[in-house]
This record gives structure tokens, C-alpha cells and sequence, in this order.
């Protein structure tokens, strides 16, 4: 067990002025969770998933159009609709934040997906198969999911562990911004965006001395909630505010130097 | 003038006792058909479960579609039981005694199917005890109460529970019947059945009072039942469509629209079966039409309520499900022109069928309406929890549609053999029209003379 | 086989109508009940005195009210009148679904409805009151659209959603048709009453008898026109009841709180309107039996019965408030949860839980115990709780609802481009209003109007149905079934 001493709240910053749309985090998260290879079938029966997914929207009519690029993981929502509807407690929020799915409890009745204003949950309609030569990549660190049950985005829960571990039981320091950096302790998005605009860090409360990176953002959306979006300093905003999920995931507005003419 | 004449008791044993005395010709091909249609289903089932769902239509976006829907669908099937037998039971309506029986029996196996639905339905159904049974198991986990699909079972359970208490109270007179009209080893199964009665003033005086009281208990479960399968989607806040607060009562009504609809078709058929012409009357029909039409403007009120409130918020993801429900889509599936078919063959052409009061006697248009009530209701449901799903919130990249396969098919079809095949099975067994409640309802059968006129009349009981 | 329990009954249970229970009452013999009517209904015990006198003082009351309100406030401000909203909303709920309990129960054909009738109907008479309490409602109701100083037209959230013109029309126009209608009904229904009791009255009676049954003789033709023409006018009735409550709770109630989107209020509305409406009725019939004389006429069996009914909506009524709270809070998403702090948690508080327990928790075990039921007591008990309760909860609704948002500037209007968002009005919740003196005056003149309408329409017209209680004693009879004596009830189809 990770050193109890320490609290965690985990949150991530997205921000949109950065995301290019490139799919690296997709990728890069398809290799790290053992995410099954979308294959041209998965497509076609649209069960094909990602735990992140870059949505694109296009802006404008065509020609005078513009590509909108929006990453979607799991919000790790404070006050998630998915946690209540689950039968069997297989999701549930751990006291780091994180809204964490047990697959060995999950019977499977998707309630949670419905309940999910984000669809980010995903259902494993097949038994999950890898090409021969791929079995030997799959990460021993993070389960191979059977069919029949519900997975989603964890935060990369097993790389926080190893940091947990190595940083603040071996170590006996906390983690930080650089600490999480330098061990390769964030998400796999977040290590593979080329952009940095996924940026990953501890909200708790109590984080001496140096406060995350990402802090400023929460503290000012929290402080303009839902309605004082206009007095906020940042750019920052959730999902779907209205819903009043408290996601731990904040966006930061895109910077638009050339609007679209005549768009809206 | 009386409908129907008063018929000896040694004629009404005769008759209602036939189906099972003796075996009708067509008795076991019929069956055969329908237990291989079943067969075939559970083969269906067995592969599923196998190989997962994804045999079925179901993608990332739309997580529930025909199995929930035909779960819904014969939950409300089973709403025709207490309304025919408690709330006409309590409000003394005389024409309900020959539906009572078949419609309770119709409750128990809607329910017994309804459930396997959500079962089947699950991404591991073998670990479905962690859901349903309330207990820890050793996992040190107890059922999530906060979730309605947890009150599900539990509400459905209860009224599975107490509508066959309900049943086998209301059989056991009819049980002794059967005992002392059998031999060898039926005998003995009925007379275990009817636990030594032997009808005196005692047994009767417990026998109704166990009636009138379940009858009032039975409400309340009655009512709880759909209003929680309601809740199933009315908690749902990611979906707007869903999260309507009128859903408990419209879910409530709608299943006693196609309950009772189907109870009328489920007697049009014994009685044209078994031959129960003075048993089963174009009155009792007509009554029962009667209510279908107040039954149906009710649900048609909820249905309007739902629909408008849906657009009165104005809220772009809610207009875009509605848009979805009501415009013509760019997808396949136009759901626009399904949603015509269902508010037409379930409110306005059965309601039209039912206002003449020569057509609620003539049993084909009848049993046409009633169909065409349960064909819309089944409607009813996947047009408000498919559209509903496929498109879900502002994210439009993500929104979907669905488009089920056919084991899915298979199974829904099925289920309708399924009932069919108990129903049958049952009556060969136990009188599907209540001997007891017909005799009674026979002797407090009277008429007052009015001036020249005679006007059926009833003595009261209480 | 019933004989055993029914002789306990007829033991346990000595009613006015020697040894049946109330459950079996006996209507007294058809030749005399209409001479003992009007009879009657000349005789003035004081309870009558009392109730006209305290209805025109309360009556009085409340127009004072009225100009008081009118006089400090205009009719600019739609939030200064939410208790003349709630009152006459209140007066409405109670009054417009009473006609229908005499359609519904004569649609099904019971019995013990006969005594009852009359009573419901007379209050169609208040129908006419409502339509002139609804215009200062109607002046007060804030337009659907507004021009924005900044050019830009503003459109509040309504049933009418974006049609720019003043509803007002339309709403004046379904009252009308439902006073109407529901006046039709008290005519048809009571003409043949006029017609055979203006023989045996004098004075304005018989002038207004003459005139308005002096078409009847009761032909065979006529019989089945009556009969016909009350089938479908309680019918249309019905219909226009439940469409003018959608209205009226949609436009005066959900609209005036902004984001308050709930697709059960209406019938939620409809099902307390029966409620009160049922409840009303039998704390009339239970005055008139217990001060009025009426003592034989009405009998038990009318309580015992119809405070089944009265225990079925009254849990209907829980149930729908429940389907609503469940919902709401289930999901917490912010703007519900903002409503119901606004309507139960917060605000309003003291009040929704002071209508609980008048409108539920009181009333249920009194209407659950089939002693107060038999005695007759039960059902006007438990009808005087509901109706206090219902007063509770038009203020709830009604009052809270006007009071929640100012018209202008980021309340009730949004701007359409920006329907996606929600005013931040209710967060946190507005302070609950309490009434001024001229409101109480108000609240109470509602009452009052309703008790000197109905006195005045029990004095023009037969109090009690004498067509349906004569129809009722040739339709019943008293025989022997093997051991025991029963009643025996005609249902012709």
C-alpha cells in the first residue's frame, strides 16, 4: 500500500489552445492499458473505444472551415452519476480522487455508461484478442479486461502506484510536478502529448511546498462556479458544468487570434 | 336484461374443468411449436452468453436496447393482474370475475420472463446474484441500495411473491374441486394443493379475508413495481429524455393500457380455445373495453405531458433527442415515422375501435384493438429509451445509433412463446376461469323490476 | 358464505336504517323524497345563517384585500401578488373538479354517489366566480416576450413556448368554456329536479324552476337526452378540466420560477384538484347531514364509500410527490436541486412540511381506520386536514412560484441565443414570502366567496338530486339469499 500519510487528490488540465488533434494520447493510452486493437470490424459494429478520444468538430462551412479538436477522458467527477446506479459497487471514489472501476466486481448492466454525460465508459462487448506477436506487449501492470464488463480511463491509476511507491514509501518524499515528471509517474496521455496539452498534478489541499502546476486553474473555476464563468481569471471551465459533476478534469478555453468570418 | 344465463354448478365444474380432464387435439402440437420456438431462443441465450453480446446489436453509444425494452414491456403486462383482480376486487365490478384468474396467471409468468430480460442482458449474467441477492456473499460488499437497480428486484420480487400468494389463495377452492375429479397421482398433487379444504363458513370467511387483504397490499407493490422500472430511466440524469419526473405514473398507466389489452386478447383466445361462451360474455369484453378507453386517455395525457415538458426547457441536448424522436433523421432509421405508428395503433385506432359499442362485442375487432394496443406499447418503450441514448448530451461526435440483430429478435420473439406456452401449460393443469369466483358471482346474481322494465342487479356482499 | 361476516356487520353496526351497516344503506321511499327536500329546504337551521353570514364577511374580507393590494402595489409587479394567485388558485382547485365527481361516479355506476351529485354540481356556481377572480391573475401574469432596451426581444420560458403574444386569450377562453360547461352540466343534471319540485315551492323558486325546466315532462325521449347529454358533457368536461389545470399550474406556477421544468406537475395539479375536490364535497355533505337535516337523506354510506375513494387520492397525491422529489434529487444537477431547496428544503420549508402532514400524514390514518370511515366522521376529518393542507400547498406552489423571480433583467427572461444556460437566480434560494395583511384578507375572501356561492346555489336549486335518489330507491331492494337479508342493487346497463 502506498504511504497513507500523504493525501492525493488527482486532477488534469486539458488545454485546448494546445491539443493539435494528433491522437498521440489515444495511442499512447491504447498501449500503456491494454486497450484491444480497434480493429476495421470494431468500427463497423461502432464498438470500437478509446478511454481517451479526440473529438473533432468542424467549425464554420465549408471552405471557410476550421477543425476543433476536444480530448475526452474520464472527468473523475467529484460527484459522478455513474457511481450511484452501480449495483455492485464496481465504481466507486477512492479517497485520491480518483473514480475508480473494479472489473472483478462489474456483472455488466451498463448502467453506468447510461448514467455517464461524457461517455467515457466503455463496454467490452468481445473477448479481447491481440495478434500473436502483441501478446508479449501487453503491461503486466494493468489487467487484461475480459468481456462483459465496464472500463474507462483510471488516471493510469498503476503508474500513480509505482510513484506512491517508489517516491513516497521508498523515497519518503511527497510527490510533486517533478518528482511525477521525472519518474514517468503521470498518465501515458500526459507523458505522450507533444504539446503538453494535457497536464496532469495533486490538488489536495495541504501540499506543502510547492503547490501543483495545475492548482491555479481549479481554484479559480471553483471560485466562479457555474454562473461567475465570465468573472474567471483563467481559461479554464468543465464539461458540462450544469450537470453539477464536479469533474477533476478542468479545459482551458481555446485562444482563437483569427475567427472564422461569418461563422458564429 | 340479464346477460348470460345461470348455469347449474355440475355444468360449470363440466365445462371449466374440460381443459383439463381432457387433452384438446390441438393441445400438443401447439405447445410443441411454441416450447421449440423457446428452444430455439434458449439455444440463442446459450450462445450469447458464450461468445458475449457482442452478437447482439448493441454498440458503445446505445448500451440498451431490445432486452430492456421487452423488460419493460411485460413488467407492464404484469400490471393486468392487480388491476383486474385487487382494484376491480375492492370496487366490486361484477364483470371482472371471469378475467380475474387468467390475468393474475398472465402477471406470474410476464414476471417470471420480464426478469430474465435484465439477466441476459448483463455483460457477465453468471455473477448476477452479486446484483440481485441481497446479501454479502463473502465479497464483504452488500448490493448498492442507492441504485433503482436495486429496487428493481427487490420490487419485482415482492410482487412476484405476493401475486402468487394472490393466486393460489384465490385457487385453492378450485384446487378441492380437482382433487375430489381426479385419480391416481393428480390426486395426490391436488389434494396437497388444496390443503384440506373442504368449504365450510371458516375456510370461506379466511379464504376472502386473505383476498380482500391482499388485494389492498397488493396495491401499493403494484403501483411501486413500474414506477421503480420507471426510475430505472428517470434517475438517468445524463440522459435528458429520461430524467422526466411524470415517468413513474406514465409508466404506470401504460401498463395497465397494454396489461389489461392483453388480458382481453389472452380471453378472447381461451375462450375461443376451450369453448367458455357462457363463461367468457361479449359483456365481460365490453366492460373491459369500457375501461380501455378511460385507461388509454389517461396514458395519452402522460404521454402528451412527457412530450411537451420535454420541449419546454428548450435545452439544446434534450431538442436534439426530440428532434431525433420527431424529425425526419438523416440516419437510417427514421424515427419519425415509427412514432407516428405508435401514438396511432396505440391510442387512436384501438380507442376508435372501442367506442361503438357493437364493435367492443365483436371479438375480432377486439382482439385486432388490443393487439394493436400491445404492438404500439412495445413501440412505446424503444422509442423513448433508444433515441434517447443515441443522442446523449452535446458531445454529437459520440452519438449513435443502434440497429438490433437478430438474436435479439429471436429472444423478444421468443418470450411472447414463452408466456404463451406457460399460459397453455397452466390451463391444462389449473382452471384458468376461477369455478368458485363464477358460481358466487352467479348466485348473488339478480333482477329488479322497475315499472316494466327488469335491470340486472347484484346482491352486495358487504 | 358472505353470511357470516355480514351478520357480524349488521350486529356490530346499528345505522338510522335499522340492522345494515352503512355499507347497505337503504334510500328512503321515492313518493315523499321530493316534498321532504323541499321541504327542507325552506327550514334555515342557524348553520346555514352562519355560513352565509362568515362567507359575506370573508367575502367582503378579501375585496378589501383586493384594493388594499391594488392600491400599494399596481399591477406591474408580478411577485407583489403571488397570494392573490395562490387563493384563487386554491379556489379553482377545490371548485372546478367537484362537477366531475358527480360525472365520475355516475359514469361508474355507484350507488352511494346519489346524494352526493347535487352537491358536487353546485358548485359550478363558483365556476362563474372563478372566471372574474382569473382576470386580475391574467392582468398580473407577466407577457411571454419582452422588448430588451438593448433592441433585443426576450422570451421567458412558457407552454406557449415561442409565441410572442399575451396568452391571456386563450387562458380566459378555457375558463370560460369550462364555466360554461360545467353550468351546462348543473342545468341538465338538475332539470328534472326543477321541474317536479316547482310544483311544491313558491316565491323566486318557482319563477326560476319554471323558467328553466319548464320544458321538461319527463317523456321517455327526454329521459334518454338528459342521460345522453350528461354522459357527454362530463366527458368534455372532464377533458377541459385536466387541459385548463395544465394551463394554469404550467403558466402560473412552472413558468414563474425560471429552470423549473417538471412534467408532473400537471397531473400532480390534476390529482390534487380531485383531491380537494372530493374532500370539499364531503365536508358539505357531512354539514349538511350533521347541522343541515339532512340527517336521513344523505345517510352514511356516502362517507363510507367515497373516503375510499378520498384515501386513494390522497396516497396518489404522496405518490406523485414523490415521483416528483425523487427525481429531482436523485440526480442533483444544480438547477434542480436549486428548485427543490427553493420549494421543500429551504425557503419553504415549515410550510411543505406543515402541507405533508395536513395533506398525508394526518389524514392517512384517519381514512385507513374503517371505524372513522363507518362512523361517517372519518371522510369530513380527514377532508378539513386535506383542505388546509391544499391551502399549504397552492401557497407552496403558487405563491412561491411568483414570488421566486423579478420579470426583468436576468430573471424570468433569458435570451434564447442562451437557452442552454440557467439563471443563476436561484442560487441560493430566495427567501420565502410571508403574507401581508392584505394577502391573509385575500386567502380568506377566497374562502369566503366559495361558502356564499354555495350557500346561495343550495337555495336556488334542490340541494340534493332527487331524480338520481328516486332512480336509486327503484333500483335497490332488500332480499333473503339462502340465510341473511341483503340489499340488492339494480346496475342497468
Amino acid at each position: 500500500m502506498p504511504n497513507a500519510s500523504y493525501e492525493h487528490k488527482w486532477g488534469m488540465v486539458v488545454d485546448l489552445d494546445k491539443c493539435t488533434g494528433c491522437q498521440g494520447c489515444v495511442i499512447a493510452c491504447q498501449a500503456e492499458n491494454n486497450i484491444p486493437i480497434n480493429t476495421k470490424d470494431y468500427f463497423l459494429q461502432r464498438r470500437a473505444y478509446e478511454w481517451i478520444r479526440i473529438e473533432r468538430y468542424w467549425e464554420g462551412e465549408y471552405p471557410n472551415v476550421k477543425a476543433r479538436f476536444m480530448p475526452v477522458l474520464c472527468q473523475h467527477c467529484e460527484n459522478a452519476p455513474c457511481e450511484p446506479v452501480c449495483p455492485v459497487y464496481a465504481t466507486y471514489h477512492n479517497e485520491e480522487g480518483l473514480n475508480v472501476q473494479v472489473y472483478n466486481r462489474c456483472v455488466g448492466t451498463r448502467y453506468c455508461i447510461n448514467n455517464c454525460p461524457y461517455q467515457v465508459r466503455m463496454f467490452n462487448y468481445w473477448h479481447p484478442n491481440w495478434p500473436a506477436r502483441l501478446e508479449n506487449q501487453l503491461n503486466p501492470d494493468v489487467t487484461v479486461r475480459s468481456r462483459g464488463i465496464t472500463e474507462k480511463c483510471t488516471f493510469c491509476v498503476q503508474r500513480i502506484r509505482r510513484g506512491e511507491l517508489k517516491v513516497e514509501s521508498q523515497g519518503g518524499q511527497r510527490l510533486n510536478d517533478d518528482t511525477i515528471a521525472a519518474g514517468n509517474y503521470d498518465p501515458a496521455c500526459v507523458q505522450a502529448c507533444p504539446t503538453n496539452a494535457l497536464m496532469f498534478g495533486d490538488l489536495s489541499e495541504d501540499r506543502q511546498p510547492s503547490p501543483s502546476a495545475i492548482k491555479p486553474y481549479f481554484d479559480d473555476v471553483n471560485a466562479h462556479p457555474g454562473h461567475g464563468e465570465h468573472d474567471r481569471e483563467t481559461r479554464g471551465y468543465r464539461l458540462l458544468e450544469e450537470m453539477n459533476t464536479r469533474p477533476s478534469v478542468i479545459y482551458l478555453k481555446k485562444v482563437d487570434p483569427y475567427p472564422l468570418k461569418g461563422g458564429h | 336484461m340479464q346477460e348470460g344465463k345461470v348455469l347449474p354448478a355440475a355444468q360449470i365444474n363440466r365445462d371449466l374443468l374440460r381443459s383439463i380432464l381432457e387433452t384438446p387435439q390441438w393441445f400438443w402440437p401447439v405447445v410443441s411449436l411454441l416450447g421449440a420456438i423457446v428452444l430455439a431462443a434458449a439455444i440463442t441465450i446459450g450462445i450469447m452468453i458464450n461468445t458475449g453480446l457482442g452478437i447482439t446489436g448493441l454498440n458503445y453509444k446505445v448500451v440498451w436496447g431490445f432486452f430492456i425494452t421487452n423488460f419493460v414491456f411485460w413488467i407492464g403486462i404484469s400490471h393486468a393482474g392487480v388491476m383486474l383482480s385487487a382494484i376491480l376486487r375492492l370496487a366490486k365490478a361484477e364483470w371482472r370475475r371471469p378475467a380475474t384468474r387468467a390475468a393474475e396467471v398472465l402477471t406470474i409468468f410476464s414476471l417470471m420472463t420480464a426478469m430474465i430480460m435484465p439477466i441476459i442482458h448483463t455483460g457477465r449474467p453468471w455473477r448476477i446474484l452479486y446484483w440481485a441477492f441481497p446479501y454479502d456473499f463473502a465479497r464483504g460488499i452488500w448490493p448498492n441500495i442507492r441504485t433503482p437497480l436495486v429496487w428493481d428486484p427487490s420490487a419485482i420480487l415482492t410482487y412476484l411473491t405476493s401475486s402468487t400468494l394472490f393466486v393460489i389463495i384465490a385457487l385453492v377452492p378450485d384446487f378441492a374441486v380437482l382433487r375430489d375429479r381426479t385419480t391416481g397421482w393428480p390426486k395426490l398433487v391436488y389434494t396437497l394443493l388444496a390443503m384440506g379444504w373442504e368449504g365450510n363458513p371458516r375456510q370461506w370467511k379466511l379464504q376472502i379475508i386473505a383476498g380482500v387483504l391482499l388485494s389492498a397490499l397488493i396495491l401499493p407493490v403494484f403501483v411501486s413495481v413500474h414506477s421503480i422500472v420507471s426510475w430505472d430511466f428517470g434517475m438517468a440524469v445524463a440522459i435528458k429524455s429520461w430524467h422526466s419526473t411524470v415517468f413513474a405514473p406514465y409508466f404506470v398507466v401504460g401498463a395497465v393500457h397494454s396489461g389489461v389489452s392483453a388480458v382481453v386478447f389472452a380471453m378472447i383466445l381461451l375462450r375461443w380455445a376451450y369453448g367458455w361462451q357462457d363463461y367468457i360474455r361479449h359483456e365481460h369484453i365490453d366492460a373491459l373495453g369500457r375501461l380501455l378507453i378511460v385507461v388509454a386517455t389517461g396514458w395519452f395525457y402522460f404521454l402528451v405531458m412527457e412530450i411537451i415538458f420535454g420541449i419546454y426547457g428548450l435545452e439544446g441536448d434534450e431538442l436534439a433527442v426530440r428532434a431525433l424522436q420527431f424529425l425526419p433523421g438523416d440516419y437510417g432509421v427514421a424515427y419519425n415515422v415509427w412514432m407516428i405508428v405508435f401514438v396511432g395503433i396505440t391510442y387512436f385506432l384501438p380507442v376508435i375501435l372501442w367506442l361503438p359499442k357493437a364493435w367492443r362485442r365483436n371479438l375480432w375487432i377486439m382482439s385486432a384493438a388490443c393487439i394493436s394496443v400491445n404492438v404500439g406499447m412495445w413501440l412505446e418503450r424503444y422509442l423513448l429509451f433508444v433515441p434517447g441514448q443515441a443522442n446523449k448530451q452535446f458531445q454529437t461526435f459520440t452519438w449513435n445509433d443502434y440497429l438490433p440483430q437478430w438474436p435479439e429478435a429471436l429472444i423478444v420473439g421468443a418470450t411472447f412463446a414463452f408466456v404463451s406456452m406457460l399460459m397453455l401449460l397452466f390451463s391444462r393443469v389449473f382452471p384458468l376461469v376461477p369455478l368458485y369466483d363464477i358460481k358466487e358471482g352467479d348466485i348473488l346474481r339478480t333482477e329488479i323490476q322497475v315499472g316494466r322494465r327488469t335491470v340486472p342487479a347484484t346482491f352486495r356482499e358487504d | 358464505m358472505a353470511s357470516e361476516t355480514q351478520a357480524h356487520h349488521g350486529d356490530q353496526s346499528h345505522s338510522e336504517h335499522g340492522h345494515f351497516g352503512p355499507e347497505m344503506w337503504v334510500i328512503p321511499e321515492a313518493s315523499v323524497l321530493v316534498a321532504e327536500v323541499n321541504e327542507k329546504q325552506r327550514m334555515t337551521p342557524g348553520i346555514w345563517r352562519v355560513i352565509f353570514i362568515a362567507g359575506g364577511v370573508l367575502t367582503v374580507l378579501g375585496i378589501v384585500g383586493f384594493v388594499l393590494k391594488a392600491l400599494s402595489d399596481g399591477f406591474s409587479d408580478h411577485q407583489a401578488w403571488g397570494f392573490y394567485i395562490a387563493a384563487f388558485a386554491f379556489v379553482f382547485t377545490l371548485t372546478a373538479s367537484a362537477p366531475l365527481a358527480a360525472c365520475a361516479f355516475r359514469f361508474t355506476k355507484s350507488h352511494w354517489r346519489r346524494p352526493l351529485s347535487r352537491i358536487a354540481e353546485i358548485f359550478s356556481l363558483v365556476s362563474l366566480v372563478n372566471i372574474l377572480l382569473f382576470i386580475p391573475a391574467l392582468i398580473v401574469l407577466p407577457d411571454i416576450g419582452v422588448m430588451h432596451e438593448s433592441g433585443e426581444q426576450l422570451v421567458r420560458r412558457s407552454i406557449w413556448f415561442q409565441e410572442l403574444t399575451n396568452p391571456s386569450g386563450w387562458l380566459m377562453a378555457g375558463m370560460i368554456g369550462l364555466s360554461l360547461c360545467s353550468v351546462a352540466i348543473l342545468w341538465v343534471a338538475a332539470m328534472p329536479d326543477m321541474a317536479q319540485s316547482r310544483h311544491h315551492v313558491s316565491g323566486f323558486r318557482a319563477t326560476l324552476y319554471g323558467k328553466l325546466a319548464g320544458c321538461w315532462y319527463g317523456t321517455k325521449r327526454q329521459w334518454q337526452v338528459q342521460k345522453g347529454g350528461l354522459a357527454i358533457l362530463g366527458a368534455l368536461y372532464f377533458m377541459m378540466v385536466v387541459f385548463v389545470q395544465f394551463l394554469i399550474v404550467s403558466d402560473f406556477a412552472m413558468a414563474m420560477i425560471p429552470g423549473w421544468k417538471d412534467s408532473i406537475l400537471p397531473p400532480f395539479y390534476t390529482v390534487i384538484s380531485f383531491q380537494g375536490g372530493l374532500a370539499t364535497i364531503l365536508l358539505v355533505a357531512y354539514v349538511m347531514r350533521r347541522w343541515g337535516g339532512y340527517r336521513e337523506l344523505i345517510g352514511q354510506a356516502p362517507f363510507w364509500a367515497a373516503s375510499k375513494v378520498l384515501l386513494g387520492l390522497t396516497l396518489l397525491h404522496t405518490y406523485h410527490l414523490f415521483a416528483f422529489f425523487i427525481t429531482y434529487w436523485y440526480g442533483r444537477l444544480e438547477v434542480e436541486q436549486a428548485i427543490l431547496n427553493y420549494l421543500m428544503f429551504d425557503s419553504y420549508l415549515g410550510i411543505f412540511w406543515a402541507q405533508l402532514f395536513f395533506t398525508f400524514f394526518i389524514p392517512f390514518p384517519i381514512l385507513v381506520s374503517n371505524h372513522a370511515r363507518r362512523e361517517g366522521w372519518g371522510a369530513p376529518l380527514a377532508a378539513v386536514f386535506i383542505i388546509i393542507g391544499l391551502m399549504l400547498w397552492h401557497i407552496r406552489i403558487f405563491a412561491a412560484a411568483f414570488a421566486a423571480a423579478p420579470a426583468v433583467e436576468g430573471g424570468l427572461y433569458y435570451l434564447p441565443s442562451d437557452a442552454f444556460s440557467f439563471p443563476a437566480l436561484l442560487l441560493p434560494p430566495p427567501e420565502a414570502t410571508f403574507p401581508g395583511i392584505a394577502d391573509i384578507f385575500m386567502i380568506l375572501g377566497g374562502v369566503g366567496i366559495v361558502m356564499l356561492v354555495f350557500r346561495i346555489g343550495m337555495m336556488m336549486l334542490p340541494p340534493l338530486s332527487l331524480w338520481e335518489m328516486k332512480e336509486g330507491s327503484m333500483y335497490q331492494r332488500v332480499d333473503t339469499l339462502i340465510r341473511g337479508r341483503y340489499l340488492v342493487l339494480g346496475k342497468p346497463e
